[in-house]
This record gives C-alpha cells, structure tokens and sequence, in this order.
C-alpha cells in the first residue's frame, strides 16, 4: 500500500528543509511528545529542524501565514511542559543550531546559536579561564536558547544570578517571521530604549524564538572550596544555612539534600559516598581570591561544627568536587529508581521559612499519600519537592497532582512563589492565579500580544485563558482519559 | 507646586482625574535629564516615602517610589545590609532612570536588583508583576519594563528589591593625572580581576585621565589588591569626586550617555573631541560632555560604526533623548509595549 500523500503544509515545510529535518510520521514524533513533565502529554503535528536564523525565518513566515501555531523547543528537559506542543503545532526544535559564533575574551561575551548545550559553551572557553554561571542540574543537556525561554537558575545562581542576569542581548523572529534585535554585548538596554531583553528572558518561548543569543561569560576564581556536611535533622541543615547567610558571606551554592533523596542517590550510579544515615546533607562552594577562600572555610566549618553537624567532608582537588556535586547533579536521575514517573515540584519561600515550608511538604504528602523527597536550593529558598509516582496509574496521578497543588500554595501562602526557575509552561497554568489576579495577567496577557498578536508562538502557556482554568484543573483526568484512547504505552 | 500623593489610592484617584499627559518624578533630581514635556502635569510621587518592609535574614525590602536613597540606605546599614547598584534621589526615580547601569563588571544593577514591583496604569488600574523573594519566573518580568523607563509607561507604587550583606571592609582608591594608554591599561587590568572591584570610574579632565574605584569584601583582600596594583587608599569614605557618577553640561554644551564595550573604548575615545570631559563607569555606561549641539550630531553620527549606542541626555529639552538609532523591531515592539500599557500616552 502507498504511504498516505504528505498534506499541503507538511509538504511545503519540506520544500524549505528537506526531508531529513522535518517529521511528520506519528511514530518519529514519539519523542517530541513531552519534556520534563511527563504528566502532560501530546504529539506534535510535525516537527522540523532549521539550522539558521534565515531558516527559521522562513519556517515561521510559512506557519503565519498558514495560520498554523508553533511551539519553539530546546533539548525538551524543561519541566514544566513549556514546550510540549499540542496536536494542531509544528514543533521548531532548535537543537542543530548550536554554534558558537563568537568569544571575546576582552570584552567577556559570547554570541550562541540557541540550540548549544549550556555545558558545552563552558566547555568552550575553560581554557580561556572563563566560564558561563548558570548551571541548572541539566547542564550537561539542556541548551542556552532553553535557559533563555525559561530563565533558568541551577546551584549557583545564589551568588551569580539567574540566566537573565546573564544575558545581553538576542536576535529574535517574531511570530510574523520578522527580525528583532534586543540589547547587545554593550548592555541589555541601550541608553534610549527600554529592557526588552529582560522582558523577554523568561517569557517561555511564548513572544518569539531566539536565534542568537549574546551571554556573559564569568571569569574563573583562583581558588573553590567544596564542602559536604551531614546532619541528624533537617532543621539543623537550615539553621546552618541561615547562619552562613546571616553572616554576611555569600557562598557560590549552597543545596541541601534529604534522606530520601540521599538513599535513592547513594543506590543509583550518581552515587557520590553521602552519608546514608544522614537526615539531610548540606553541600556548601565557596569561590573566591584563595586567601579569603581560606578565612570563608573555617568560618562555614564553624557553623557546621556549631550545628552539630555529624560528618564534614572537603573536596581536595578537582576530581572531590566533582564527586560531591555528583549526587547533586544526578539527584533527579537518581529518583528514577522510585518509580516511573517524577513530578519535580519548583517552589519559593523566603529562606527563612524553608523549616516551616518542608514540615508543610511533609504533611501534604502524608496526607495524600505520596512518596516525596526534598532536594533544594537552600540560599535562595528555592525548594524542589519531588513525587514519584506512576504515571500509568490514574489514582496515583491524581493524588501526585493534588499534593503538588498544595505544596506550591504553602509557598505562595509563606510568601513565596510558585516558580523559582522552572517556568509555568501548562503545568502551572492553574496555579498562576495563587500569585497573581485577573489585572496582573491582563497586564501580562497585554504585553505577550505585542510580541505574539496572534498567538500562534507556543500557544496556551504561562497564562490561564479567560473562564479556562478548569480545563487544565482536569489533569487527572486527561491522563486517564489519553491511556482509555491508547495514546501512550 | 506638583501634586503629592501619599498613598496609593491617592495616587490612583489624581491619575482618574487629570486630564491630558502626565508627568512622574520623584524628588525631581533627575528632572533636568528628561526629555522635554510641556504641558504636562508633574506628578511627584515623592509622598509615597514608607520602606514597607525591610526582612532582614532574606534580604530583600519593599519600597514605595518616594522613598529617598539615603533613607533607604541608614536602614540598611543598621542591619548589615547594603543595595548594592549607585544613584541617589528617590528609589523610584533611581530604578526608572537606570542612569549608570552597572558600576563594575558584572556588577549588580536596578535591573538586577528588582524583583517585583506593585504599579499602576495611566487609567490607575494596579497590577503585580514579580515576587518578594530572592527568585521567581512565574508570569512574564513585566517590572522590568520599569528599568529605563523614565516613568513613561506606568507608575510604580512599591518596588520589591534584592539586598546584598554589606561588605566587611571596602576601601576606595584613585590614581589622577594619568596619560591615556596608563589608564586604558590600568582600566582592563581592574575590569579583568575575579572578583572584580565593587565600583570603577573612569575619568577623562582637563588633567589628563583619572582612575577610581571602590575595593569591597574582606580585609585580606582588599588590602592585598591595593598592594598588588599600588592603589592608594583614599581618605573619603564616600569616595573622590569622580564617583559622582554624572557630568555636567557646560553653557550651550550637552551630555551624551551610552554603553561600550572595553575594546571599543579606544576608538571612542578617538571620536570624541580631545578637550571634551568623558566619564566611564566599569559596567561600561559612559557620559561625555560635548560643547555644542554640533559636536553631539557629530558623535552621535559616528557611535553606529563603533557598534555603540547613546543618546543626549542633558541640552535643550527637546534635543534630550535624541540617539543613535535603535534597531526597527526593538523600536516597533517598545512602541506597541507602549501604546498597549498607556494607550492615550498620558505617561511622558
């Protein structure tokens, strides 16, 4: 039998790319079907793979005209569902636009295709004694266009800043295939003109795709200090992370780990040597002129001491660090050991109401019978609940959903926030109106329609449609209702 | 005298009464820097003057527009804490100014430093936009279409800002009456040390080329840094007068401001008339002072080949914002940000 005859527009996307950077077939687009967030789930009508600003270009001209929506797509590990798209979209996936093309060493910038890997563009220039700050946990896959939509945070952000306060500038194709230029090497904001560039990072692939992105680039510091401390409880790791702050010093990172995330780390090959008995871990980086590196240390080992901290572990050279930071890094992987399925919460509370905010984590799993574990960015509060949970198991979502409902109203009612780096992509969509009232996401739905006036650029993200929320309040739902139709495995 | 609200329902109610443009200010210290407004009412939002909140073990503050600098900063300085970005006059009017960027490579900015922020339209509906706490992306940055705006788009009521511990030991240095090449090499010397100082300035006089800067963290480093690179401790606390971050016009002359990168430097110094004064702050935000209207289009003609941006921003009011020109899709998305946000153009 024939294959089916390709419809008109699929047919014109490959006249533009070829056959070899465009899918069409339901199986190819398997893999484009979530991100991180695998709770929402939907294939693609079509995904294609330009290779330069021009391509994209012409690719979005194409789709504006045709009046069809498109979703921009890094290497998929947002965990929001940002940039899964639904049946009706073209997926744009940036992933082989991942040059780097341009390094000033004297000027401290670096101008990047969007689909380079956060780590390579360190990579690039650690010869150079520079490197790029921020560093989510998926580094080492995830790529600076990505980082960009999401601003995204990592580890270091604590004393570096957020992917915005990283950014410069970024040429950018607008829904109706036209160029914008915002900021430059020079500055994000040009003397006259306002901050786009800020505006835009962060804005979850929703106003345009970047196609180069100016970054900059951080000179490395003489000396780092990694230091790992176990503790019988998780309110003496916060206490010592209060009292570092309160201190006055400002360390590079500072994460704390729970027990459970220790133990699932410890079985799994990010296993990095964490004391399993430990209620929680606090990993600690110092960075800095090695003479006060050395001052620094002896002070955060004062109040580890002074916490009763039950083990101190230093990282000695290079290889030590890694290690340390290994079971970090591999946190997440490792909980794939659990079960199926990880919803990897992302909310805020001010630092000094992280004890107050885990008790309430705690209770909310218990009370909705989760399995939960805690890995987080202490200094900035930033707390990552995580539940595992089967995905394939209707209840279990359901109750994985609901849990996670609460958890991030706990941090909006501590004062907090229900992102701290992750984005709301669909996932949150229900969630936006904890923060924010009908005119703040007018304001916010206003100036989104600048950019995208016809919201075709990733459709129904960041912000709830007007009388929609309940739709997206029905996850659970949805969820059962794709397994009755088969629509996964 | 100008209307003072000192609330924000005050302010909400004045902004539903007046007809025709507006124009905000705030203790009005930065007035004479703004584009030209007849026949605007002045509205100063110098009224709404209460920290509304200071937590000090998050370090982050809350702040109506009228709150003064030095008010702000005697708070903070009680509990440890520093804003760690230069300006003075009304926190408002610092963050919409956004007049010297960063002060240091990398350095912390209003942009940087504001994490959310409570305002209104010109029709005085109020929205949110950000958080109070030290890191959130939930909905789009709209407060940081604050940054730079001159207050043309809609009035802030409280600005949420990010604090930072102040520093165990600082000190201030200047090297004066240095040949171009000395400072130039000295300037890329300090912009290129990890971390770098707190404050850079960069001055060219009637002298010859001044150097100062602001050396902050902890004593053993700050001292080992100005053995290292034979910096003299300055006497004043605050610094010596080229700290003052702004130049003056001279009688009929004008000031241009702009951004340039450190390689660049050189050919701008070039295109600058040798006797005009010419200021330049680490983050690389830089003032020229230009003796007549002539030698501002002249400048401002020759910035694009040196991929610099800048505009005037002291001279007649209605030459003040004139500059070099912004690419066509930035300028056609600022104006439709404006046009939705402020659709009669009262805000100017």
């Amino acid at each position: 039998m024939l294959p089916a005859p390709m419809p008109p527009l699929e047919r014109a996307l490959t006249g533009l790319l070829g056959a070899q950077r465009v899918f069409c077939s339901r199986d190819a687009l398997l893999a484009w079907e979530c991100d991180g967030f695998t709770v929402h789930r939907s294939r693609p009508r079509a995904v294609v793979l330009p290779e330069s600003t021009g391509e994209v270009q012409a690719v979005v001209r194409l789709l504006h005209m045709a009046n069809v929506p498109f979703v921009p797509r890094g290497a998929g590990t947002c965990l929001s569902g940002g940039p899964t798209a639904s049946g009706d979209a073209v997926v744009i996936d940036l992933a082989r636009m991942r040059k780097v093309l341009q390094i000033s060493t004297e000027d401290l910038y670096a101008v990047v295709q969007p689909g380079v890997v956060n780590l390579d563009l360190t990579a690039a220039v650690r010869h150079l004694g520079l490197h790029y700050a921020p560093d989510p946990s998926s580094q080492s896959v995830c790529t600076i266009g990505g980082n960009l939509a999401e601003n995204s945070g990592g580890p270091h952000c604590f004393k570096y800043g957020m992917t915005q306060d990283h950014v410069l500038g970024a040429t950018i194709v607008l829904p109706d295939g036209t160029l914008a230029r915002l900021g430059d090497a020079a500055g994000p904001r040009a003397p006259h003109g306002l901050d786009l560039t800020a505006l835009f990072c962060g804005s979850e692939g929703t106003f345009a795709i970047a196609t180069e992105i100016t970054v900059r680039l951080c000179r490395d510091q003489e000396s780092v200090r990694t230091l790992l401390a176990a503790f019988a409880s998780m309110t003496a790791a916060c206490r010592t992370v209060s009292d570092i702050v309160a201190a006055g010093l400002v360390p590079a990172a500072l994460e704390i780990l729970d027990q459970a995330t220790i133990r699932a780390v410890e079985a799994s090959v990010y296993r990095a040597g964490y004391p399993a008995d430990a209620a929680a871990v606090l990993l600690v980086e110092l960075d800095g002129p090695a003479v006060v590196i050395a001052e620094e240390t002896a002070e955060v080992r004062e109040f580890f001491r002074r916490n009763g901290a039950l083990s101190i572990e230093e990282a000695s050279d290079a290889a030590e660090r890694k290690r340390l930071w290994k079971g970090r890094k591999g946190a997440f992987g490792a909980m794939g050991r659990l079960n199926t399925d990880l919803y990897v919460l992302d909310g805020v509370v001010p630092r000094t109401r992280l004890e107050e905010a885990l008790d309430g984590i705690t209770a909310i799993g218990q009370k909705h019978g989760v399995v939960l574990t805690n890995v987080f960015h202490a200094g900035d509060g930033n707390l990552h609940p995580n539940i595992s949970f089967d995905g394939r198991d209707a209840q279990q979502t359901a109750r994985t959903v609901a849990a996670g409902r609460e958890i991030l109203q706990l941090c909006v009612d501590l004062g907090g926030s229900i992102s701290g780096e992750h984005g709301i992509g669909s996932e949150k969509l229900d969630h936006v109106g904890m923060m924010f009232d009908a005119a703040d996401l007018d304001v916010m739905a206003r100036v989104r329609a600048v950019f995208n006036p016809d919201g075709l650029c990733n459709p129904g993200k960041v912000l709830p449609q007007r009388g929609a929320c309940a739709e997206v309040a029905k996850w659970p739902q949805m969820v059962a209702r794709v397994l009755d139709t088969g629509e996964r495995p | 005298m100008s209307p003072t609200p000192r609330s924000t329902a005050e302010l909400q109610e004045l902004l539903r009464a007046v007809r025709g443009p507006v124009r905000l200010l705030g203790t009005g210290s930065r007035q004479a820097r703004l584009p030209a407004a007849d026949g605007a009412t002045a509205l100063s939002l110098a009224g709404l003057d209460r920290i509304r909140r200071l937590d000090a073990p998050d370090q982050t503050c809350s702040v109506e527009p009228g709150v003064r600098r030095e008010v702000l900063d005697a708070e903070l300085a009680r509990v440890g804490l520093e804003l760690p970005c230069a300006g003075g006059g009304s926190l408002g009017g610092l963050f919409a100014s956004d007049a010297t960027g960063p002060v240091t490579v990398g350095g912390a900015s209003p942009r940087s430093l504001l994490l959310g922020l409570e305002a209104l339209l010109a029709d005085g509906t109020s929205f949110r936009s950000g958080a109070r706490v030290v890191k959130s992306v939930a909905g789009f940055d709209v407060h940081k279409l604050l940054v730079g705006s001159q207050g043309r788009l809609f009035a802030a009521t409280q600005l949420h800002l990010r604090l930072r511990p102040r520093p165990r030991s600082e000190a201030w240095f200047e090297r004066a009456r240095l040949e171009r090449d000395d400072a130039l090499r000295l300037l890329a010397t300090l912009r290129a040390l990890a971390p770098a100082p707190a404050a850079l300035h960069l001055l060219r006089g009637p002298h010859g080329f001044s150097l100062a800067g602001r050396l902050a963290g902890r004593a053993v480093h700050v001292q080992a840094t100005l053995r290292e690179h034979a910096l003299r401790e300055h006497a004043l606390r605050e610094g010596p007068a080229l700290a003052s971050l702004h130049l003056e016009a001279t009688a009929g002359g004008e000031v241009v401001a702009g951004n340039v990168v450190g390689s660049r430097l050189p050919a701008l110094l070039a295109a600058i008339p040798a006797d005009a004064r010419f200021l330049m702050h680490g983050g690389g935000r830089f003032e020229v002072a230009l003796a007549s209207a002539r030698e501002t289009d002249a400048l401002l003609a020759a910035l694009p080949a040196l991929s610099t941006q800048a505009c005037i921003v002291l001279g007649e009011p209605a030459r003040r914002g004139r500059g070099t020109p912004l690419d066509a899709g930035h300028e056609r998305l600022a104006s439709g940000l404006k046009q939705t946000l402020d659709p009669h153009g009262i805000f100017v």
